[in-house]
């Protein structure tokens, strides 16, 4: 089996450093600022640069303020960066709601409306650069009006800055809008009015190695994922921020011979991919939280009645509603421990866009050999996030269902194999009629209330964690040197973010499991040895992959940094929050 | 082929005299006298008395949580449309708890038999009451929900744009036979409300009480008018037979519009109503 280390040894020379930019661009609604981190990224993308762009929006998810931060590079990017190089900004006052988002340094390029006097926020940093003003907006007797478009000539900007040319951008503009070719050409002379300008100042300029990358979302990456992996049938409930899932896979499923349905609710959908994966079909859901809690009683079901099942779940933040389009890791507890009764299910995490395609793989693969439900934590700043990437060459092999036959003999469930999972029984199989049944059942799937039949039946359904925990023990990722003496354990999307922490800190090592349930626990221990002092990292208010390791394991001494989530967490953050005498001790 | 050959070995758990029997019987005569191979049959059902009866029939069976048969049996004819798939259930199941599936189930037209077994009481959980217990029994025995009105599930049925709805008793063998066969032969979703009697947790006669108030369609009934449908499921009496069967192809109609010549459905009905098999 693959073990998947990024651990240099402790003689190891230092990489080169990657060189990167931010680049930050913040408006009104109706700014199309999305627009421009769009059509930037796949400028680098098509120049080889890698690169990442998250868009932040005000409280509602459609209108108010936006902004987009970009960042590109010379090396794969799963981290927005901590300074802005380049803000684009062409209202002052929409500034205040991306705090935390956007940071100037001493040599950041700042651009700004000609005629806006309004006052930039301490919290924004200074840069010592001039700050460049161009006239954005059109003005009649002090009032804005409508007038050229201020996206393109912030894009225009932005290009001269870095030094790409007017060519890279009508192609990207004629790709994006292939349908509207006079659309394009309307809006050029914008363009060129800001691009020719004298006066633009140049910022370091990046060289790509010329192959030409993939821009791909979070979101997307699951769905295409599953795709490889062999989903056929797909059913779900539009949520923030996971309906990119089932968007996607409206578009592309139905060509590999797939279906969709969108349910009435999750409860539906889920329940509908139950129906579908008992037909034999590999199948998939795709929610957030408050789909996850409707789909609890359902995936009971799944365990119980051993139908394989894939649920990935995009976390936002908080309780109820909570806050929809922000990120958090807080849905953790209700994956591993959410439902009634005693059931088992597998719980894996997503670290970026080009984990996502493989965590699918992998989740297609427990749930078809195991025949149980498997969870994918996704979150939202990994599923919204547009990530370039090289290209895939999806694997050729499909997880496959053990499927039923005469000499598999006459019981469903048996009991008495040395293996836990007993072949599937596939409708249309002559002679191989059963009855699946979320009631407790026999071998031959009739309903008991027989207590020995119940701890017997247990025995069996949790005899596949240990078979997975076994297959998945090496499913971690370790970054940095093996002899640094300081540790981190977190999981999912703060993979990013710590694969550069520990690129400038080499006194610290990472830990992240793949697998969060089984939980890699040798692995683990392995890799703690030597440690001098341990922390885990996460955004959650509760602490609960801390909580998580605590029931697993010793930790005592280990520390907790625990926040509730909203931002992802910078490496400005987590450098203070570590150096900060630690608040109060865990207790293990 | 018998229905006997669609049946387990085993033995029903039901109540001695209870309605279910019935029906039990009727569904796998019809899927004998059309055919229907066990391995190409699937029948899934929620929870309740009335959910227990996929595990007597010899299918690829699925008895799953209590209001959820409609999903999963559409998740399952979706990706395996080849299968002839049968919902069965109480009228608390699919009229309570897994109601909201039901008119979405019904818009999406899948090639689905849904049978409801209405006892007009929670039987499984011993004897509270469901959306169809009379109010004058919820209030002479003391049950929860004496001011609420029962529900009228056929008219719901109808009034989503059901393209296929029968109504039978469950003392009536040639009749539920029937009505079983051409629900299940209909190419669209189809929908037979049984009338059942539970002998543990309704009145003494309660089964005779129902077929009192119960009457068979006329020979003239035109089973294509959808008005003439509506008509006949508003008054308190039980209208038997095929209540009302949609013509291959034309639209699917709500409640409302029926009296309304002009009115054209929109393309989007239109488009879910072309026979997809
Ligand atoms: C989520 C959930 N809530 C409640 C129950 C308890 N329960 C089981 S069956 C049932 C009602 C059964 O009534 P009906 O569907 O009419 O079936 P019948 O027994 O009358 O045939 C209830 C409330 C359950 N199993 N699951
Ligand atoms: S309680 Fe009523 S519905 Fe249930 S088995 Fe007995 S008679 Fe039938
Ligand atoms: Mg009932």
């Amino acid at each position: 089996m693959e073990t998947r280390t990024e651990v240099l040894p402790a003689n190891a020379a230092p990489e080169t450093p990657m060189r990167s930019l931010v680049i930050a661009i913040a408006g009104s609604g109706g700014d199309g600022v999305a627009l421009i981190g769009d059509l930037l990224l796949k400028m680098a993308a098509h120049q080889g640069l890698y690169g990442m762009l998250v868009q932040s929006y005000g409280p509602q998810i459609r209108g108010g303020e936006s902004a987009v931060v970009l960042r590109i590079g010379d090396r794969e990017i799963c981290y927005e960066g901590d300074d802005t190089d380049v803000l684009v900004c062409f209202k002052v006052s929409d500034l205040k709601r991306f705090r935390g988002s956007v940071h100037l340094h001493d040599d950041s390029l700042l651009v700004l409306e000609e005629k806006d006097e309004g006052v930039l926020p301490d919290w924004l940093g200074a840069t010592k650069r001039p700050v460049f003003r161009h006239p954005f907006a059109t003005f009649d007797g002090g009032v804005e009006v409508a007038g050229e478009p201020k996206n393109m000539m912030a894009l225009a900007l932005v290009c001269r800055a870095l030094g790409w040319p007017e060519s890279l951008a009508q192609q990207a503009l004629a790709e994006r809008f292939s349908h509207k070719p006079a659309l394009v050409e309307r809006n050029m002379p914008t363009f060129r009015k800001a691009f020719n300008l004298e006066n633009v100042p140049a910022i370091t300029k990046l060289i790509g190695h010329g192959v030409p990358l993939v821009v791909e979302t979070g979101n997307e990456a699951v769905a295409r994922g599953a795709m490889a992996a062999g989903l056929r049938f797909f059913a779900g409930y539009p949520i923030t921020p996971s309906s990119e899932v089932m968007e996607t896979l409206i578009d592309e499923l139905p060509a590999v011979g797939g279906r969709i349905v969108q349910a009435e609710d999750e409860i539906s959908a889920l329940g509908m991919v139950v129906g579908a994966s008992f037909g034999g079909v590999p199948s998939m859901t795709a929610t957030s939280g408050p789909g996850l809690s409707l789909m609890t009683e359902m995936m009971g079901l799944s365990s119980m009645a051993e139908i394989p099942t894939v649920i990935v779940d995009c976390q936002r933040a908080g309780p109820a509603t909570g806050m929809p389009s922000r990120t958090e890791q807080s849905d953790l507890y209700h994956a591993i421990y959410g439902g009634h009764g005693d059931f088992p299910r597998a719980v894996l995490g997503v670290f970026d866009v080009v984990h996502a395609r493989d965590v699918m793989f992998r989740a297609f693969e427990l749930a078809e050999n195991y025949q149980l439900p498997v969870l994918v934590l996704s979150d939202a700043y990994v599923a919204q996030r547009r990530q370039i990437r090289d290209g895939v060459t999806d694997r050729r092999d499909k997880p496959r269902r053990w499927r039923w036959t005469p000499e598999d003999g006459p019981a469903r469930f048996q009991l008495s194999g040395d293996h836990p999972v007993n072949a599937f029984r596939v409708p249309g199989t002559p002679g191989g009629t059963y009855m699946a049944a979320g009631i407790e059942h026999t071998e031959d799937g009739n309903p008991t209330a027989d207590a020995g039949m119940h701890q017997k039946m247990s025995e069996k359904r949790f005899a596949k964690l240990e078979g997975i925990a076994d297959d998945t023990r090496t499913w971690a990722r370790t970054l940095g040197k093996a002899d640094a003496t300081r540790g981190i354990v977190a999981w999912g999307s703060s993979y990013g973010m710590l694969r550069e922490w520990v690129a400038g800190n080499p006194e610290y090592r990472v830990f992240l499991p793949e697998i969060l349930h089984p939980f890699p626990l040798e692995a683990f221990e392995e890799w703690r040895k030597g440690l001098a002092e341990t922390t885990t990292v996460e955004l959650s208010f509760q602490g609960q992959f801390h909580r998580y390791l605590c029931s697993l394991t010793d930790m005592t001494a280990v520390r907790s940094i625990a926040r509730s989530g909203g931002l992802p967490m910078s490496m400005r953050e987590l450098g203070s929050l570590l150096a900060a005498p630690a608040a109060k001790k865990e207790k293990a | 082929m018998k229905a006997k050959d669609l049946r387990t070995e085993l033995q029903p758990v039901w109540c001695t005299g209870c309605g279910d029997f019935g029906v039990l019987k009727g569904l796998t005569q019809a899927l004998a006298d059309l055919e229907v191979a066990p391995e190409k049959l699937a029948v899934i059902s929620g929870i309740g008395c009335s959910s227990r009866l996929p595990g007597y029939v010899k299918a690829y069976s699925f008895n799953t949580i209590h209001g959820r048969a409609l999903p999963i049996a559409t998740g399952l004819k979706t990706a395996r449309p080849e299968l002839t798939t049968v919902v069965v259930g109480g009228d608390g199941d699919g009229f309570s708890i897994g109601l909201g599936h039901l008119p979405h189930a019904i818009r999406r037209d899948v090639n689905l038999t849904y049978v409801v077994m209405d006892n007009g009481i929670y039987g499984l959980t011993k004897g509270q009451a469901s959306p169809t217990t009379e109010l004058e029994s919820k209030r002479s025995r003391g049950l929860g929900g004496s001011d609420e009105q029962p529900l009228n599930p056929v008219l719901l049925v109808l009034s989503s744009g059901c393209g296929f709805v029968a109504r039978t008793h469950a003392g009536n063998m040639p009749h539920m036979r029937e009505m079983f066969r051409q629900a299940i032969e209909y190419p669209g979703f189809s929908f037979v409300h049984v009338l059942a009697g539970c002998v543990t947790y309704q009145p003494r006669g309660y089964s005779d009480q129902l077929l009192q108030r119960s009457y068979e369609l006329p020979q003239e009934y035109d089973t294509t008018d959808a008005g003439a449908a509506i008509n006949a499921v508003r008054d308190g009496r039980f209208a038997l037979g095929v209540i009302y069967r949609r013509p291959l192809g034309a639209a699917a109609v709500a409640a409302g519009a029926t009296e309304d010549e002009d009115w054209t459905p929109p393309d989007a009905v239109l488009k879910q109503d072309l026979p997809t098999e």
